[in-house]
């Protein structure tokens, strides 16, 4: 596991937290807010706003634990948090994973830590180009949240039984 | 073929708009772009490109004016570049021009990427 954060142990301010399902609707409210709250850190924010619309919409469309809309669209329950550093902003996203999933996304976060920024270009348009498209996506979020924000994902799988766990994703956005 | 309208809504800032014209053989798609069953949104675009390559077999002009797309748009986005691409190469006349906001290095990059990809010129311009 990665743990790099050393804006964890500063003092910070709650800009949002939830825990629930990830409508669309709720996500672009959050986001608009979230690009919008203030003039200062432009840069970062328009970043921040990319990076969260990313992880919340993972966490939508991957949870295990989900809510089914109209017997036909299934929205994701999970938590998200966002926090204000002195020179950073902190978003994490925590759901449910299959256990099998979890070891895939450590690896793949393991993948994604250890490249630089021209090998992560390089992973990106290897796997959008072979991405299945459809309802998977283009599944290169992970590489964009760290191309984004240039530093590298802070992750943790805590068991919760035999077959599933919490996946906690967490990615810093500097403000300078 | 039938042209096709789709206009935004600020209650649904996550669908772009979008207006192509079979007579003009303009397509435009502007705004934002990240909402839920990306491909949902997307095929019908898809399926009209590939229907003017096939029958229409004008030129035509790709107006890209995104301020945001998610990576799942983005794929949706390279398969329009690739399709234009392939008519392109079988004699098409294409023009795609990406519009973007000059304070947003990230999205000169991503068209870079795009352009690679697909192997299709893309035109960058600065939003006025």
């Amino acid at each position: 596991m990665v743990d790099t954060n050393t804006v964890s142990t500063m003092t910070s301010k709650t800009i949002l937290s939830y825990n629930g399902p990830f409508y669309i609707e709720l996500i672009s409210v959050f986001g608009t807010n979230i690009r919008n709250f203030n003039d200062a850190y432009s840069n970062a924010r328009k970043k921040l706003f990319k990076i969260f619309i990313e992880l919340s919409q993972n966490v939508s469309n991957y949870s295990e634990n989900f809510h089914m809309v109209n017997n036909v669209q299934r929205i994701g329950v999970g938590e998200l948090s966002l926090k204000e550093f002195d020179t950073a902003y902190s978003f994490t996203t925590k759901n449910q994973v299959k256990k099998t999933d979890a070891e895939i996304l450590t690896e793949r976060c393991e993948l994604v830590n250890a490249s630089d920024q021209m090998k992560l270009r390089e992973l990106k348009r290897e796997q959008r180009l072979n991405s299945p498209g459809e309802k998977f996506g283009a599944r290169i979020g992970l590489i964009q949240a760290v191309m984004l924000s240039k530093n590298k994902l802070e992750y943790k799988v805590d068991k919760i039984n035999e077959d599933f766990s919490y996946f906690s994703l967490t990615v810093t956005i500097d403000k300078y | 073929m039938e042209n096709i309208t789709l206009t935004s809504s600020p209650t649904t800032p996550y669908f772009p708009e979008v207006s192509f014209d079979v007579d003009k053989g303009i397509c435009e798609i502007s705004g934002e772009s990240y909402m839920e069953e990306t491909y949902k949104f997307y095929l019908p675009l898809i399926n009209w490109i590939k229907d003017y390559a096939k029958h229409i077999k004008k030129s035509l002009e790709l107006n890209i004016k995104l301020i945001y797309l998610n990576t799942s748009s983005t794929k949706c986005i390279l398969d329009i570049l690739e399709i234009l691409k392939d008519f392109e190469d079988e004699g098409g006349k294409v023009k795609v021009n990406w519009y973007y906001d000059k304070s947003d290095p990230d999205m000169v990059e991503e068209v870079e990427d795009f352009e690679a990809e697909s192997g299709m010129k893309i035109e960058l311009i600065e939003f006025e």
